[in-house]
């Protein structure tokens, strides 16, 4: 019995031993420290850019030797841009043009969707030696809806068409939005000559659903969601340009395509291929038809033979 | 799909994401495993040399009571300082909140071992080393192994909280949940099985117990 009990602990200080030598690389574990043929890739917590993140993910994996892990849940774009900065991630998921520059790289708003989409790529690559693709081919805006039977009845088509219901039409906006500095309601009331005397700030993942049982007349909500296709919701158009334009493209750091040349032919095939109503679909997928974004990531690349026509 | 009730809904999740929940469960496991065997390399020496150093035993059990002491998403905020984002950091985080439960009992069980069965022992001419694994060890084996039974069950909580550092696991699907409009049954989705791996980890534990306790201590 004792020699047994001997030999048991020879096994475990063995084992752990074998294990505490590999402690940079556990087996099992795609680390996010990890070793050279590793991609890190972060994803914010919303919808959107986990499921671009899996996508570039999986795209990755099954194109090449490399493995990836997702940096997932971090919580702004601040955050995401220390992480690259920092070397702790190679590729940033999903980039919108308009965030990046108001809150990363610490300029004025640009209302010009090309200039804006240029000057990111210019500053980036300048102060921190990444990498803008062109965008996946969606934009993220705030838009203003309205359920289509009454957009008929009023003829709206744009946010300026407003004016003609905006003393009996209630007006529902994310509460974030309210007071967002250079684009919140004030300067929208100005830029517009619009006042909504019944306008609720609220939760912006109600407002859809607001819309459309008919609490709310007019709702301020992400273009992107998956509810505007599901529920037909007519959007306004910005026609005075008030909204800076959030396109959606990826962020790479130079180090890693350096390293890896045969990486950026394979980033590029996403480039303009994720329309407005894709993202819109699969953003659907996830939030109400409760699939994983991984899932609906996979399913979205073998439908398009993970883009392999494209050279 | 807001037709379904809460369970339903739980229910179609799993048929439809079966893989990655699987993947999931993998991750937080062997992440919540490598935190406490870590501390299990750290903490067991350690509270077998306090043992035996009695007056090291308070400062070192202070020290790892003031480790327990701070909250989990703040000690895990401060390795991100120095690790980054990831999951090495949510290991040395385990390991951390391990260390007390496994150095605590390993003291605990090293001390309460019967004074005249050592002094059988010595007067049978073993050396310190064959006391330590044939009289110390063996005798105070449960009261470790509730320590890392404890441990485990902590490290299992603390890996769910990991996913906020990128770490992934099952964490990541209750995240998920508290951010969806209709997220109850993804927070359920992610909570179950984690709260089901802490209470199938205990069992095992409890049946690894019953087989490394010698038999004639067993009753």
């Amino acid at each position: 019995m004792k020699k047994y009990f001997k030999k048991l602990l020879l096994v475990i200080i063995v084992f752990l031993l074998a294990i505490s030598t590999t402690a940079c690389g556990l087996p099992g574990l795609s680390s996010a420290q990890g070793g050279n043929d590793t991609i890190r890739i972060t994803a914010l917590t919303t919808t959107e850019s986990q499921i671009v993140a899996n996508i570039v993910s999986q795209l990755i994996e099954h194109e090449t030797h490399y493995k990836t892990s997702i940096v997932n849940n971090l919580g702004s774009a601040p955050m995401q841009h220390q992480a690259l900065y920092r070397h702790n991630a190679d590729i940033q998921a999903a980039a919108y043009d308009g965030g990046e520059l108001t809150a990363n790289l610490g300029m004025p708003a640009i209302k010009n969707s090309k200039k804006a989409n240029d000057t990111v790529r210019y500053e980036v690559k300048k102060r921190w030696d990444q990498t803008y693709l062109p965008t996946y081919g969606f934009s993220d805006n705030y838009a203003f809806m309205v359920k289509p039977e009454e957009a008929k009845k009023y003829n709206l088509k744009d946010i300026s068409d407003l004016k003609k219901v905006e003393d009996k039409y209630s007006l529902g906006v994310a509460s974030e939005w309210v007071n967002a500095p250079g684009v919140g309601y004030k300067e929208f009331e100005k830029a517009y000559g619009l006042s909504f005397p019944k306008m609720r700030a609220m939760n912006i993942g109600l407002v859809y659903s607001a819309l459309q049982t008919g609490r709310m007349n007019v709702v301020l909500g992400y273009s992107t969601d998956g509810r505007i296709d599901s529920y037909h919701l007519k959007l306004l158009k910005d026609n005075r340009h008030f909204f800076p334009p959030y396109n959606c493209g990826m962020l790479i750091n130079n180090y890693v395509l350096r390293e890896h040349p045969d990486l950026k032919p394979i980033l590029r095939r996403l480039v303009g291929r994720i329309g407005m109503h894709t993202i819109r679909h699969m953003n659907y997928e996830v939030d109400d038809e409760l699939l994983e974004p991984s899932t609906v990531a996979h399913q979205f690349l073998v439908k398009n033979n993970y883009f392999r026509d494209k050279k | 799909m807001s037709k379904l009730s809460i369970w339903q809904q739980f229910i179609y999740y799993y048929q439809h994401n079966g893989a990655y929940v699987l993947q999931q469960f993998d991750r937080t496991f062997l992440i919540s495993i490598y935190g406490v065997l870590f501390a299990a390399i750290i903490g067991i020496p350690v509270g077998i040399f306090i043992a035996r150093n009695s007056h090291l035993g308070d400062f070192v059990v202070e020290i790892a009571n003031f480790i327990q002491t701070i909250p989990s998403l703040a000690l895990l905020s401060i390795v991100m300082i120095g690790l980054g984002l990831g999951v090495n950091t949510v290991i040395v985080t385990v390991t951390l909140y391990s260390l007390l439960p496994i150095i605590k009992n390993t003291y605990t069980g090293m001390r309460s071992v019967d004074k005249n069965v050592i002094d059988s022992g010595k007067g049978m001419g073993m050396t310190n080393l064959q006391l330590l694994y044939m009289v110390r060890l063996p005798l105070s084996m449960s009261v470790i192994i509730a320590g890392l039974k404890n441990a485990l069950v902590i490290a299992i909580g603390i890996t769910s909280i990991g996913s906020f550092v990128g770490a992934g696991g099952l964490g990541d699907i209750i995240i998920r949940g508290t951010n969806a409009t209709n997220g109850g049954a993804l927070i359920l989705a992610g909570a179950v099985p984690t709260a089901l791996m802490a209470i199938v980890a205990d069992i095992i534990l409890n049946f690894a117990e019953k087989w490394i306790v010698p038999k004639g201590l067993r009753e």
